[in-house]
């Protein structure tokens, strides 16, 4: 057997389960983004726009308030601050601008909460490129401000109505799109999902999340947390906060995965380290949802960018060497975490994050006299239909 | 003889004899198992040289919209990996009023359904139910090697995809892992969309064909119409065609009353196939 793609595996998992038309693009971004990553003006003009375009630094907040009421030094890396209200950006501004260099004057892009889709709409408006993304109808009805914000961004959003019509769904026709043209098309992978190189890929333009906030914090406090958390969709913004904390070995990891309605059996949620086993799916192997037929669940999360079946290779990896821990917060959590963080600290955060921080409440107990450093990866604008449904209904039961 | 000599005897036979064929494709399941196997009982006995039985998955990436829903369909009539098993070997063994075949299939899957058994494990069980040879969507060379390694234990024939854009150097790596056919996709994109095999396509399989030397050569992807046929069988021994044919069957039988499903299918299996036939030379 070939052996090229070999180095494209995390321990046993990730890969290249790809359709063979697939592989010439696949191959061919691999190796300019290998290219790219070690180009000083590539480099310097991603640094430029990171800086200036979008934001960075984002600020680094010590939650006082709540520090107190928990007993333990609660920081958050405010990434909900930057340019466009999610770490999404970070990752569509290195792909767009390695599309631009490759030629390409198309991006597809997929999106379930709306944020990657909008972060890739942004890139494109500022790059000058053309941008398709692909949506599932039901994440576009509970985040249609974000489809508005594309539309005003000029892309066009094409909404996906078959399958589940969530994220997995999205990527199998972002997917689709870029086989049927992958001459002139860019296909912009919003997580650290999909094959090999695209894992490492948005890893790579994710980590300046946890070298800021290593640094910022090293600066502020003298010392290093004692547990990073972040959510754990496909899990982006948890390996960005991640990777630079890796050798620091005292430094305990948690990724924070979906529980939705609850993880018992027959419940319905999106924690694939709590109920999933590894498989195939999008082009990687990594822990699945699937059924004993090997056929992909159903998912549920109150949150449209947790709520998919597979979970980014690296953690799968982090997982098994048990170099970082995954828990999950339920919908009900999530939200008592949301309301949490806007009344004491005055922040509307992503229900995403928000289970970063339902987590937090829900393990005080551990977390006493701890430093805790949360990974605030959005902000909640989006979410306010979906929060105020949810407070209706529970004032209603 | 082995399943793969089998396989092998019977296309080399068409390429010699200067004959060519069609190769239809069947979502295993779709509209139940015994729509299945009417259909794949009425291919043997127009003698097509070979058929691919797809196993249902959620997410088809590699297919468009037609084979999406009839792996919906197939999924939703509970279709598991057993009940394939079980199609395949009442194909084989014959039952009631009917005889067994020796029609090859190709077991077309994607790859979750073979990993999550393991994949000595799903191929031998594949084998044992009769079929001949397996294809796996989303499995190219460099992550096959275990899939081969099964196939080639299990005596079926691994078989695998070459594309306009795969390089000269991983087609030929394709053609020589290939037993029976190597897959050539007539055009970049997913299944069922229209193809027209021009002029660089007809390069391209010319290429294929010359690297593939004795090693039959299938095109599939968008062939729909006798002309299609026509046109890919201009360097192919084999025109492969799938979402055109299932959404036919598929349309014959929702509109046929519950006990004329199966006429139906089988009537549906004929006239698609008598419809294409006159795009096959001589």
């Amino acid at each position: 057997m070939p052996t090229t793609l070999d180095t494209t595996r995390f321990g046993t998992y990730g890969g290249t389960f790809a359709p063979e038309t697939l592989m010439a693009p696949l191959f061919e971004l691999d190796r300019e983004w290998k290219r790219w990553t070690n180009d000083a003006a590539f480099q310097a003009e991603l640094a430029d726009l990171l800086a200036n375009f979008a934001g960075r630094p984002t600020a680094l907040t010590h939650a006082k308030r709540l520090s107190k009421e928990l007993g333990c030094e609660l920081w958050l890396k405010r990434e909900d601050l930057l340019h466009t209200g999610a770490h999404k950006l970070n990752n569509t501004l290195g792909q767009c601008l390695l599309a631009q260099r490759m030629g390409k004057r198309r991006v597809v892009a997929e999106t379930g909460a709306g944020q990657h889709g909008v972060a890739s709409a942004t890139a494109c408006a500022l790059l000058g490129l053309e941008c398709v993304v692909y949506m599932g109808s039901v994440d576009a009805a509970r985040q249609r401000m974000n489809v508005l914000r594309m539309e005003l961004l000029g892309a066009t959003v094409r909404v996906v109505e078959h399958g589940q019509k969530t994220l997995k769904d999205a990527i199998n026709e972002a997917m689709r799109a870029w086989v049927a043209d992958p001459t002139e098309t860019h296909y912009a992978l919003g997580s650290v999902l999909g094959p090999h190189p695209f894992p490492s890929i948005v890893a790579g333009f994710q980590e300046v999340i946890g070298r800021e906030a290593r640094k910022e914090f090293h600066a502020r406090t003298g010392k290093l947390p004692d547990v990073v958390v972040a959510c754990v969709g496909g899990g982006s913004n948890a390996i960005g906060i991640f990777r630079p904390f890796l050798p620091d070995a005292a430094v305990e990891l948690v990724g924070v995965e979906a529980g939705g309605l609850g993880v018992g059996k027959g419940q319905q949620h999106a924690a694939r380290f709590a109920g999933g086993e590894p498989g195939v799916l999008h082009g990687c192997y990594t822990y699945l949802l699937q059924d004993d037929d090997g056929q992909i669940r159903p998912t549920h999360s109150i949150s449209a960018g947790l709520d998919y079946p597979a979970v980014g290779p690296e953690h799968a990896m982090l997982h098994d060497e048990q170099r970082a821990r995954y828990a999950w917060a339920t919908d009900d959590e999530a939200l008592r975490g949301f309301e949490v963080l806007a009344e004491r600290e005055g922040i509307l955060c992503a229900l995403e994050s928000a289970h970063a921080v339902g987590w937090v409440l829900r393990e005080r107990a551990e977390l006493a006299g701890k430093r805790v450093l949360v990974n605030l990866s959005g902000r909640g604008d989006k979410d306010l239909d979906t929060i105020a449904a949810a407070r209706r209904a529970k004032d209603g039961a | 003889m082995s399943a793969v000599d089998k396989l092998e005897l019977r296309l080399r036979a068409l390429r010699s004899t200067g004959r060519k064929g069609i190769a239809p494709y069947v979502t295993a399941g779709d509209g139940g198992s015994a729509v299945t196997l009417a259909v794949l009982r009425e291919l043997a006995d127009l003698d097509v040289p070979c058929v691919e039985l797809g196993l249902p998955f959620s997410d088809p990436i590699a297919d468009g919209p037609l084979l999406q829903a009839a792996n919906d369909r197939a999924l939703a009539t509970g279709t598991t990996f057993e009940e394939v098993l079980e199609i395949l070997s009442r194909f084989r063994r014959g039952g009631p009023g009917e005889m067994g075949r020796d029609l090859p299939v190709i077991v077309m899957s994607y790859a979750n359904p073979l990993v999550r058994r393991g994949w000595a494990n799903a191929v031998n069980a594949l084998a044992r139910a009769g079929a001949d040879g397996l294809l796996v969507a989303d499995l190219p060379i460099e992550e096959a090697g275990a899939m081969h390694a099964a196939a080639r234990a299990a005596g079926i024939a691994p078989i695998f995809f070459v594309a306009p854009t795969t390089s000269e150097q991983r087609t030929t790596t394709a053609i020589q892992l290939s037993r029976g056919f190597v897959y050539a996709i007539g055009r970049l994109g997913v299944t069922g969309a229209r193809t027209e095999l021009d002029e660089p396509a007809q390069a391209f399989l010319s290429r294929v064909r010359r690297v593939a030397g004795g090693l039959p050569v299938a095109v599939g992807f968008g062939i729909t119409s006798a002309e299609d046929v026509s046109a890919a069988l201009r360097h192919a021994d084999l025109a492969i065609v799938g979402s055109a044919f299932v959404e036919h069957v598929h349309q014959a039988v929702s509109q046929a009353v519950a006990p004329r499903k199966l006429d139906a299918a089988r009537l549906a299996t004929r006239e698609f196939l008598q419809v294409l036939a006159s795009g096959v030379p001589g």
